[in-house]
């Protein structure tokens, strides 16, 4: 058993990569140090909180780990070195990660030394199954690979909006794909699991809106695999983000995990917009995160036929009433309780029921919540410029979309169930996402999410003219995680191992 | 250096894997075979300085001063530190106090006792954050070459001839270790055996650049120079002896190509001695790996700071038992160095002041050291975690 106190202060410094630098001499440590080694006493509230979470840096040593210690065992063979920041005034430990190297593959070290490295939010090593799950951030990937460098400039809000709507989102998933068939899906690297794509999805969010993330007055994290029965994954994005004002040790923020199986977060959109309408809450914006590595049990067994459309990734969504990129013109929500797919408590993999999936569960909620907000904001199909739907498989959207007359050009921007495979509460929202990637200002989308148990909810959005101006701050964006030049593609015995994680 | 405290006895175990023995059996064998030469007893001890640096950790041990008083009846003074070079320190300063004046220093380790975890544990006590971030001890090591071969700008052949200096190195340990009856490994290695280990390992350096981890005890028995007087008519002298300490993360460190930590206790040391960095004669250095003994020979001060490898790699062309640095003979690791003799890490530095203590009292049999002139002085330098603590002694069978 780890000692607790001792996890808290690692992630606290290790998951932001917090740091202190003197005023008077301009060193910096990483750590939280009240004065400086070199000015000594008079240094005493002179040292000034930094972090380097957003920050490129530099690995300046590497070399190969072939014999990992125990604990990092699940992770096989990797590159572990030094990484230098702000020009070598911090160098701290750390290795690289979303890499696989194979048996026997030789690394030339002095090809990957002097490189631009990123920090990514990953977990920290195994531990056991009871235990508290040790996150980090002392993880790297080159910044001119997958994921590229992007800075965090909060911007001041230029224009104050009537309705509330989307301020700013961000999709996130691995590099690593499966392929069979027609289709790719997202498979996390084996330190990835929903935590830590809620934490990269959410920073996406930040850097594309531009908020200020003291000003997050809630985050909402939605998602059926948090590897946690008990434990939310918002406290974590709340405190690697610094979702609300930072106060001692504590956010400002209320960080709650919702459950619907995949439309835990599209359910909340509703709550977030509300929440930053109403004057007295003194809420400026509210956070949405759907997550998932999506779970299936191996093929062979009961629930196996999930294991052919899961994947792996994060879409947040930031709510708010300034400098909106797409107003949120109304909303129908609708349940019934409705056995078609479930997990029970302490059980690995969800379960099935084949005779409930399709009919009387996915097609007829999403039927009605599509239908009813089209009935009650007087809307017909060609109205709508895109149509967005819950995606578990390919044939399902598109034949509720033809259903509700919707033509190929309204409904497949956002199909993206063949790049990413069914991201669960991720799924709905990563359709959005690459929707409002390419949208022009004053058009109208409608999604309709799903989730079994079983409900859907639909919401209208309508554009603004800000959506051109923010998207040049978002290299993320879905179809450059789709159609990456260094997406890497795994065999199926590799997928189950990465997937089940360290 | 007033008041000078004198070895006059030392003993050890062989070092390797003692699976059959508790951990004070190991202790005892070096303490008999040290009191015995001098014809001591239990009783005659004023104070017993021990180290161990993890036995708590391998064997479930608290407050070990308890079970050791338990086991011997004594009721002395006992302190436990981290290293024997600790341990030893505080030994000469009580004698140069004249609180004792004669004493015990030992050292245990049992570190197969837990092979399953060692490596976890070595690595989280030399610094959790490389820890954290997935070092392994033997990572660091390499990142010290990394950064030693890129900073002095070392390519292409003469990179291949640092490689095999490197290589050299071990051969060498190794070699010295055949004479050592008390050496883990008494076994020749090649060149090639050291190189093929690295290129199967895909790392910079190989399963031969590494000292293994060892279980064993060793043991000193120091007294103040008049005691000294009646036991032996062959005392040698602790004629300097420093420490320094350096941050634990070796990435946050200035100076990624050597130890301060060793620059700084040997500037020390020599400054007690009063002797010149050349009368050195014999020196035993920490070589937890053939890394940490190439910029040892730099950190000490014996060889120019980015040359060592050189002077390695043409002193090894035709080796003849010695380092040849600009001409002047160096005797290093004649006991096979951590590589060879083994490094049980409590009680490394006490085999390290073994070896010096028989070399110079020409009691070092089969690996006796025959330099030019007669052997006078000696060198031990002692590195705890990753260069975060550095020890260094130096010894005379004269005062200087």
């Amino acid at each position: 058993m780890s000692s607790e106190p001792i996890e808290r202060r690692v992630s606290y410094l290790g998951d932001r990569l917090r740091g202190r630098r003197c005023q008077l001499c301009g060193k910096e440590y990483f750590e939280i140090r009240d004065y400086c080694g070199n000015c000594g006493r008079k240094s005493f509230g002179k040292m000034e909180d930094i972090d380097f979470f957003y920050e490129k840096g530099r690995l300046e040593l590497c070399t190969l780990v072939t014999e990992p210690t125990n604990k990092f065992t699940k992770l096989g063979t990797y590159v572990y070195g030094i990484v230098s920041f702000h020009d070598g005034k911090i160098r701290v430990p750390g290795r690289l990660t979303d890499r696989i190297i194979k048996d026997g593959e030789a690394v030339d070290f002095s090809s990957l030394e002097g490189r631009e490295v990123i920090p990514r939010f990953r977990r920290r090593y195994s531990v056991e199954k009871s235990e508290i799950i040790p996150t980090i951030s002392l993880a790297f990937t080159f910044a001119d690979e997958y994921y590229p460098h992007q800075e965090y400039r909060p911007v001041k809000p230029s224009k104050e909006y009537d309705v509330p709507g989307i301020v700013g989102y961000g999709f996130y998933t691995s590099k690593f794909r499966i392929r069979e068939g027609n289709m790719e899906r997202a498979v996390p690297f084996i330190d990835e699991d929903a935590i830590t794509a809620a934490v990269e999805a959410g920073k996406l969010a930040l850097i594309h809106s531009g908020v200020e993330s003291m000003l997050i007055g809630k985050v909402y994290v939605g998602s059926e695999s948090n590897p946690y029965a008990v434990k939310p994954i918002a406290s974590k994005v709340a405190q690697v983000l610094k979702l609300g004002e930072e106060d001692e040790d504590v956010q400002g923020v209320d960080a709650v995990d919702t459950e619907f199986a995949c439309k835990a977060a599209t359910s909340m959109f509703k709550d977030a917009a509300s929440l930053v309408s109403y004057p007295k809450m003194g809420v400026a914006y509210a956070m949405v995160i759907g997550t998932d590595n999506a779970q299936a049990a191996p093929r062979d067994s009961p629930g196996g036929e999930l294991d052919f459309f899961v994947g792996y990734g994060g879409c947040a969504y930031i709510f708010g009433k300034a400098d909106v990129i797409a107003e949120l013109e109304g909303w129908y929500s609708c349940t019934s309780d409705t056995p078609d797919f479930w997990r029970r408590d302490g059980e690995p993999y969800p379960m099935h029921g084949g005779r409930f999936t399709g009919d009387p569960a996915y097609f007829k909620h999403i039927r009605k919540a599509a239908k009813k907000l089209m009935e009650r904001l007087r809307l017909q199909p060609s109205d709508i410029d895109y149509f967005v739907a819950h995606q578990p498989n390919v044939h399902f959207p598109v034949r509720i979309a033809k259903e509700l007359g919707f033509k190929e050009e309204q409904y497949m921007p956002s199909l993206q169930v063949a790049k990413f495979g069914n991201t669960y509460s991720g799924s709905s929202p990563v359709g959005l996402a690459a929707v409002l990637d390419i949208a022009k200002p004053n058009e109208r989308i409608l999604i309709v999410s799903y989730g079994s148990g079983a409900g859907s909810d639909a919401y209208s959005f309508i554009t603004t003219s800000q959506i051109v101006d923010k998207r040049q701050r978002q290299k993320m964006t879905v179809k450059y995680q789709a159609e990456n030049p260094f997406l890497e593609y795994v065999d199926y015995n590799t997928y189950r191992r990465l997937k089940l994680g360290m | 250096m007033g008041n000078r405290p004198v070895i006059v006895s030392a003993g050890r175990t062989k070092f390797g894997e003692h699976y059959e023995k508790q951990p004070e059996r190991l202790m005892e064998e070096a303490w008999l075979k040290a009191s015995e030469d001098v014809g001591l007893e239990r009783k005659d001890l004023e104070a017993c300085y021990l180290s161990d640096y993890f036995l708590p950790i391998t064997n479930k041990l608290g407050l070990e001063e308890g079970f050791l008083s338990e086991l011997t009846e004594l009721h002395v003074p006992m302190d436990v530190a981290r290293s024997f070079s600790s341990a030893f320190v505080n030994a000469c300063n009580a004698i140069q106090a004249g609180k004792y004046s004669l004493v015990l220093v030992g050292g245990i380790e049992k570190m197969t006792d837990r092979w399953d975890k060692i490596r976890d544990d070595l690595m989280l006590l030399e610094d959790p954050w490389s820890y954290y971030a997935g070092c392994t001890p033997e990572a660091n090591h390499e990142l010290m070459l990394r950064a030693y071969v890129k900073s002095y700008g070392i390519t292409g052949e003469n990179l291949e001839k640092l490689n095999i200096a490197l290589a050299q190195i071990s051969v060498k340990n190794h070699l010295n270790a055949l004479k050592n009856e008390y050496a883990q490994y008494q076994r020749k290695i090649t060149v090639e055996q050291v190189l093929e280990a690295r290129k199967a390992a895909r790392r910079p350096l190989g399963l031969y650049d590494f000292a293994p981890i060892s279980d064993g005890a060793t043991a000193v028995i120091l007294a103040s120079e008049d005691i000294a007087k009646k036991l032996t008519d062959k005392p040698v002298y602790v004629l300097g002896s420093a420490s320094a300490t350096d941050y634990l993360t070796y990435p946050s460190r200035e100076d990624l190509t050597g130890f301060v930590a060793s620059r700084l206790a040997m500037e020390k040391a020599l400054k007690m001695a009063g002797i010149g960095l050349w009368d050195i004669q014999i020196l035993e250095v920490y070589d937890q790996s053939t890394v940490m003994e190439m910029v040892s020979l730099e950190d000490l001060g014996f060889c120019q700071r980015g040359t060592a490898w050189k002077t390695i790699y043409e002193s090894c062309q035709n080796y003849k038992g010695y380092y040849c640095i600009s001409g002047k003979k160096l005797f290093v690791n004649m006991n096979g160095g951590l590589k060879a003799d083994g490094n049980p890490l409590g009680a490394t530095g006490g085999a390290q002041i073994f070896e010096v203590f028989k070399q110079l009292r020409g009691e070092a049999g089969e690996r006796q050291v025959l330099d030019d002139k007669p052997l006078r002085y000696g060198c031990v330098l002692e590195l705890e975690g990753f260069g975060t603590k550095g020890h260094v002694h130096i010894f005379g069978v004269e005062a200087a």
